[in-house]
């Protein structure tokens, strides 16, 4: 037994098969894959978010219904559940015609599909919240220098709704990133389910669990150093978005932003 | 300051700059304003006063259509504003760009500033020459340097709103609306929301724009001070009707009406 190292402690963690493990280059793909995996289906989530939150606060019920409709399905049910929905359900819904093969063939695809249409009814809460927040009297100024409404989205609403989106959205990332271990389910060799046929293998199972864990923290704590570095740079831009909120602060640790350059004296005395 | 306005002498045959004739909106239930009749020529100063309800910011952001309105007119430099004449009389309300270009023309001064804060002063006061008027970067700058030094503020350019106070960035939402070379000023108490040491400032910039400048303005306000100085007219607002229309000395020393006698016993 290699119990001989605190054998009470450490039960019989065999620190040769972990090291082993971590060593090879097992997890390679599937760590590149998670990567992929997360910036498509994220960045697809954004894309599709934005035009279904200004759908969402059209006052036109044609408009917004649908995407009331959308959310309530894709926020109300497990997101396990839509990734079985699209990769198997579809299939045999649709007596799986050649057309669908991508999808239903591809479990990579039908897997990323799922997540980014899940992740759409998530980003379109947080950006409605960030067009939301934006000041009535915004669009007043805006309107009132001759403005036309394309204008004003393009120069004062989308600038001010990424500033107060952003941080939750790299958290999407974040979640993201974790959340494809569910794609285990449907076949796609991420890093889960290549640590799952590994202990399968040789039986040791807390060992391999724990690579696959260190491969996860590995890539959050990437985004997370991201995240923090977008956050500064966007502090750097404007006073208010300076202040990390809490959610941040946590995530990020306590690290201040980098100070911004002192003003200049207001030499008018006005 | 240097905006040309092109004021023309008083006393002369000309149409008036601003024309309002029986403006009526209703928000729901409520009747804002009940036929509103009034003339501000090139180069006058009108000061709006009231009671808060009186309908005065309302009927000031009809003048540019950031409120629509049931019936009447708006005119501002001969064009209707907002909305056109339809078969028998009806008003069809104009395309989102034809409405764009008509308030170009005219320059507006909100209670809270409005400067947009994820840009810089001088590009707050860019924004709309280059991207409405297609004005050039260069040209753009140079006039929004004027613009901030004519308001004091030439310092402050590279400067983030929220870093001035409220008297300075209240000054800058002037520049801002000059840079577009407006007909006419909109004012909507533009004091109200600074502490009462910033107030000076802004009333002095104010000051200069009408006595230097010429400029055509229309300020919502109750600095009786600024109206006594520099307007031309004095007019008090209630229950969404225009009460009393008089030159400032007679507004506040000899009113024709109660309600104006009333009104001026609470704030003077």
């Amino acid at each position: 037994m290699t119990g001989s190292i605190h054998p009470g402690v450490l039960m019989d963690f065999q620190f040769p098969v972990f090291f082993n493990a971590l060593n090879s280059d097992l997890f390679f793909v599937p760590v590149l894959l998670v990567i992929a995996i997360t910036l498509i289906a994220q960045t697809a989530g954004v894309i599709l978010g934005f035009p279904m939150a200004l759908a969402r606060i059209s006052k036109n019920p044609l408009v917004h219904w649908p995407v009331d409709l959308y959310l309530f399905i894709f926020r109300g049910t497990p997101l396990l559940l839509q990734i079985l929905f699209i990769s198997d359900g579809t299939a045999e819904f649709f007596n799986n015609p050649p057309l669908l093969y991508p999808v239903t063939r591809n479990p990579v695809v039908a897997g990323t599909l799922a997540l980014a249409l899940n992740e759409a009814a998530y980003m379109t809460e947080i950006i409605r919240s960030g067009l939301q927040a934006i000041d009535p009297g915004q669009y007043d100024a805006a309107r009132a220098l001759g403005m036309t409404p394309w204008q004003l989205t393009r120069k004062i609403v989308i600038p001010q709704t990424l500033r107060v989106s952003l941080p939750p959205t790299v958290n999407e990332y974040i979640n993201m990133s974790k959340n494809t271990s569910l794609l285990t389910v449907i076949a796609v060799t991420e890093i889960l389910a290549t640590a799952e046929r590994q202990y399968q293998a040789n039986f040791r199972v807390f060992e391999i669990l724990s690579v696959a864990a260190i491969w996860y923290l590995l890539i959050t704590t990437i985004l997370t150093q991201l995240q923090a570095r977008i956050e500064r740079r966007f502090g750097e831009r404007q006073d208010i978005a300076a202040q990390p909120g809490f959610a941040t602060r946590m995530l990020v640790g306590f690290r201040r932003p980098r100070p911004l350059e002192e003003p200049p004296e207001d030499i008018g005395g006005h | 300051m240097d905006t040309d306005t092109g004021a023309a002498p008083a006393g002369t045959n000309e149409a008036p700059l601003v024309h309002a004739v029986d403006v009526c909106k209703r928000f729901h239930q409520l009747e804002v304003l009940k036929g509103v009749n009034m003339d501000v020529m090139r180069g006058e100063v009108v000061v709006i006063m009231g009671p808060s309800g009186g309908g005065k910011s309302t009927f000031l952001r009809c003048l540019n259509h950031l409120e629509k309105i049931d019936r009447g007119t708006i005119e501002v430099n001969g064009h209707p504003i907002g909305y056109r004449r339809g078969s028998g009389d009806k008003l069809i309300e104009e395309s989102a760009g034809v409405v764009a270009r008509q308030r170009a023309d005219i320059g507006m001064v909100f209670q809270r500033f409005n400067l947009f804060p994820h840009m810089k002063v001088i590009d707050n006061i860019m924004l709309a020459p280059m991207n409405v008027r297609g004005v050039s970067r260069a040209a753009a700058r140079r006039r929004a340097l004027e613009l901030l030094e004519s308001v004091g503020l030439p310092q402050k350019a590279d400067e983030y709103p929220t870093r001035l106070s409220g008297g300075q960035q209240q000054r800058v939402a002037i520049a801002r609306a000059l840079a577009m070379d407006p007909k006419v000023m909109l004012f909507d108490e533009p004091t109200s929301a600074l502490d009462p040491e910033l107030v000076g400032e802004v009333l002095e910039t104010m000051k200069r724009l009408a006595l230097e400048n010429h400029m055509t303005m229309v300020c919502v306000t109750h600095e009786v001070g600024f109206a006594r100085e520099v307007a031309d007219r004095a007019i008090l607002m209630d229950g969404g009707v225009v009460v009393e229309d008089a030159p400032p000395e007679r507004f506040f020393s000899q009113p024709e009406h109660a309600r104006t006698r009333q009104f001026l016993s609470k704030i003077l």
